[in-house]
């Protein structure tokens, strides 16, 4: 089973560095790694997929991340009620008889046309890892031209205290 | 308090002194250069030390660290001066000690167009810091400053760099020292309670073990829990072994303290940890060299971890209760809860292992060469077991840990965690600045003494009261010693010629000696002595030399190799 963190750190130019050394230099599996803002001003948040089985070696990966120096905490979402959602973009190459079959698609959710050139389409997926897996499934039967896939963002659902990030800057000791 | 009209430069230096410091140790460059033009005005508040090389600067820093307490500092320009500052970093990162280094960048404008002597340092030491800065505002050099230092010392200390441009030192502004605490993301809002649940746990554990043992660790010199360690120690009757950086947080002459546990550790020690029912890890982090075979490390018993750093919990080994903080804390709430125990028989056992490994030991041996065990267990009377030592890496790294009883601790400074060759005289030069009066002995290699051997320049100029003892070999000892065990003795590259490092001294401006029988030590140790200010000693030793027991990498604990019963020697009449 996956690890899902996620991450809460201060906007300081590098961090996404440092994470990024990290990673690397304690050999942790990452799946994948997504950015952004998020609703507090100067704090970005990320969300980690690690491919780690042993449970004591996944403590100790969310306590490395914990101690970085930019980073305010780190949300343990593997076993909460969470929303896992991708993105993805695929171009495909069409020709006119299979636009029927990608309306077909369409008109199942989680997918919409972005843009329709004379030879080329581009389909844009969402969902959680099942559904655009399977979406892009599907789409393999026609020439994939390109596929950009976005990597995994969590939310945890409801509004209990032990999945709240603590945003607060302290003291040393 | 009024704003003061300062350059970048100046609030460098003023920044420094407010948090204590009075020592520097750094070389100049291009891009630092308006920060040494300031050092002129506060030259009655810091002493600096030129070094020889960057390398040099940071192990002083690192040394000095290691024996006040306090955070060393070393400056140095861009590129290649800085680039010189990362294996001492790497040093104080592994070894976990306090130091700030200080480096000059080029001016902001020219950042990423391959400028002369342009280097991305703070990205460079990612790996190996604490953390690290680029200032690129001068409204936040002071608050950056104070923030690294509060960053360097606080938890489990380490290593923390700042990198200043060129014009923000020259920039002027008005300054007004920042008094407000520095917070930081990265810390936890202050949790006072060490969790009581478990302290009861490790408590029972410990009411209940028939054969507990204390791994003494690094930890307890950072937290100044020496004094606790005994108690616990005395109050259940349990024998305790050391890893190399706690050498000293219990006494060597303490009558339960075993000696050191690990690759090269005592008889005693290591069968002890592997027969033991109980471990009570006390800041130290189950490292390869300590544990051999994790996979056969003392299954048969429960762990307890006493440590700061939640990361390194369960990181080479599974332990059974946890307790995360500061050590000293701990053990404080911790004692009062443990009744006074016998445990005699484990002891007597004990006893009997350390009495066994002792009538096999070299120094009580007629032997026709010196050997470096009877070099350094002769420092150790000479000196009534009452110098600093400092430490290189090696074969005579591991004689000194095994001949040289340390009762106090901060008395033996060596690299453990990165093992760099060349550590010993630059950090003996730093640590003689806060020596506490003690006399500071340098124990080194041919190999290792090579390697940063310019600075021997350095401790004339400061006329640094170090007393250097070159254990010469004429191999890099340690890697014939595995070439010699695990590569059929084809001795590839290890050979190594050294100067003479009598005309060498002498050339340096200083005195040196060499030593190559048992007999001449007493009287140029004393002579030695009698000199204030480095002097060097070079003693010739037995060149095919092995450093015995050992636990060969990825052995399990207990299978240690010993001195095969040909290489024994006559008694001597000692």
């Amino acid at each position: 089973m996956k690890q899902t963190l996620i991450l809460f750190m201060q906007d300081e130019p590098g961090v996404l560095n440092r994470i990024a050394s990290l990673v690397r230099r304690r050999n942790f599996n990452i799946d994948s790694i997504v950015a952004g803002r998020t609703e507090k001003n100067g704090i970005t948040r990320m969300t980690l997929v690690v491919n780690e089985p042993n449970k004591a070696k996944r403590k100790t990966i969310y306590n490395n991340l914990k101690k970085l120096v930019d980073v305010y905490d780190v949300v343990d979402a593997s076993d909460e009620n969470c929303h896992i959602r991708e993105h993805a973009l695929v171009k495909v190459s069409i020709k006119p008889d299979d636009l029927k079959e990608i309306e077909d698609l369409v008109a199942r959710g989680n997918c919409r046309v972005l843009d329709h050139e004379p030879e080329s389409m581009i389909l844009e997926l969402s969902g959680n890892e099942v559904t655009v897996e399977k979406s892009i499934g599907f789409l393999k039967k026609f020439k994939i031209l390109e596929l950009l896939r976005s990597g995994k963002m969590a939310m945890i659902s409801g509004n209990q205290k032990k999945n709240k990030p603590v945003l607060v800057k302290s003291e040393p000791k | 308090m009024s704003k003061v009209r300062l350059t970048g430069a100046e609030i460098i230096w003023e920044c420094l002194i407010r948090e204590g410091v009075n020592v520097v140790f750094g070389y100049p460059g291009g891009a630092i250069l308006p920060t040494y033009d300031a050092l002129g005005k506060y030259s009655d508040k810091v002493h600096h030390v030129l070094t020889r090389h960057e390398q040099g600067a940071t192990h002083m820093a690192d040394g000095y660290a290691r024996s006040s307490g306090k955070v060393g500092v070393a400056m140095a320009t861009s590129g290649p001066g800085a680039a010189n500052m990362v294996t001492g970093l790497a040093t104080a990162m592994m070894d976990s000690i306090p130091i700030v280094c200080i480096t000059g960048q080029v001016p902001r404008p020219a950042i990423g167009s391959d400028a002369f002597q342009e280097m991305d340092i703070s990205g460079a030491v990612i790996p190996v810091t604490k953390h690290s800065y680029l200032v690129m505002e001068i409204e936040n050099l002071a608050r950056t400053i104070k923030e690294a230092f509060a960053i360097a010392r606080s938890g489990r200390p380490g290593p923390v760099l700042v990198d200043i441009p060129k014009d923000l030192q020259a920039e002027e502004f008005d300054f007004i020292y920042p008094e407000e605490p520095i917070l930081l993301p990265g810390e936890n809002p202050v949790i006072n309670d060490i969790d009581l649940n478990s302290l009861e746990q490790a408590a029972s554990l410990i009411s209940e073990s028939k054969r507990p043992v204390i791994l003494a660790g690094h930890g307890i010199l950072l937290s100044g829990a020496s004094k606790e360690v005994i108690e616990l120690s005395e109050k259940g009757n349990i024998p305790s072994s050391w890893t190399l950086l706690g050498s000293g947080a219990v006494p060597a002459s303490h009558h339960l303290n075993m000696g050191m546990m690990g690759m090269h550790g005592e008889f005693a020690a290591n069968n002890a940890i592997q027969k033991a029912d109980l471990l009570i890890a006390c800041g130290m982090r189950f490292d390869d060299r300590v544990t051999g075979n994790t996979k056969s490390y003392s299954l048969e018993s429960k762990k307890i971890h006493i440590e700061i750093d939640p990361s390194e919990i369960n990181k080479n080994v599974p332990v059974d209760v946890a307790i995360v903080g500061d050590l000293k804390s701990i053990l404080t709430k911790l004692i009062p809860l443990l009744k006074k125990q016998q445990n005699s028989s484990w002891t007597d056992k004990i006893e009997d292992w350390r009495k066994e490994s002792q009538s096999r030991d070299i120094i009580n041996m007629n032997t026709e060469m010196l050997y470096g065990a009877q070099v350094i267990s002769d420092i150790w009377k000479e000196t009534n077991g009452d110098a600093i030592v400092v430490s290189d890496v090696g074969q005579h790294q591991m004689l000194e840990a095994q001949y040289y009883k340390h009762d106090e601790p901060n008395t033996l400074l060596t690299s453990g965690g990165l093992g760099t060759m060349g550590f010993s005289l630059p950090a003996a030069i730093g640590a003689s600045f806060y020596s506490r009066d003690k006399d500071i002995w340098v124990i080194v290699g041919d190999g290792s003494i090579q390697m940063t051997i310019t600075e021997l320049a350095t401790a004339v100029q400061e006329n640094a009261n170090i007393k250097i003892a070159i254990i010469n070999n004429g191999y890099l000892g340690m890697v014939r010693q595995w070439q010699q065990l695990f590569y059929d003795s084809r001795y590839s590259e290890t050979p190594i010629s050294s100067p003479d490092y009598v005309k060498l001294s002498e050339a340096y401006g200083m005195k040196g000696f060499r030593v190559k029988s048992r007999t001449e030590i007493s009287d140029t140790m004393k002579e030695a002595q009698n000199i204030k200010g480095p002097v060097l000693i070079e003693f010739v030793v037995e060149q095919h030399d092995m450093v015995y027991p050992m636990v060969a990498a990825g052995a399990d604990l207990d299978e240690m190799i010993s001195r095969p019963v040909h290489e024994q020697f006559k008694d001597a009449e000692m």
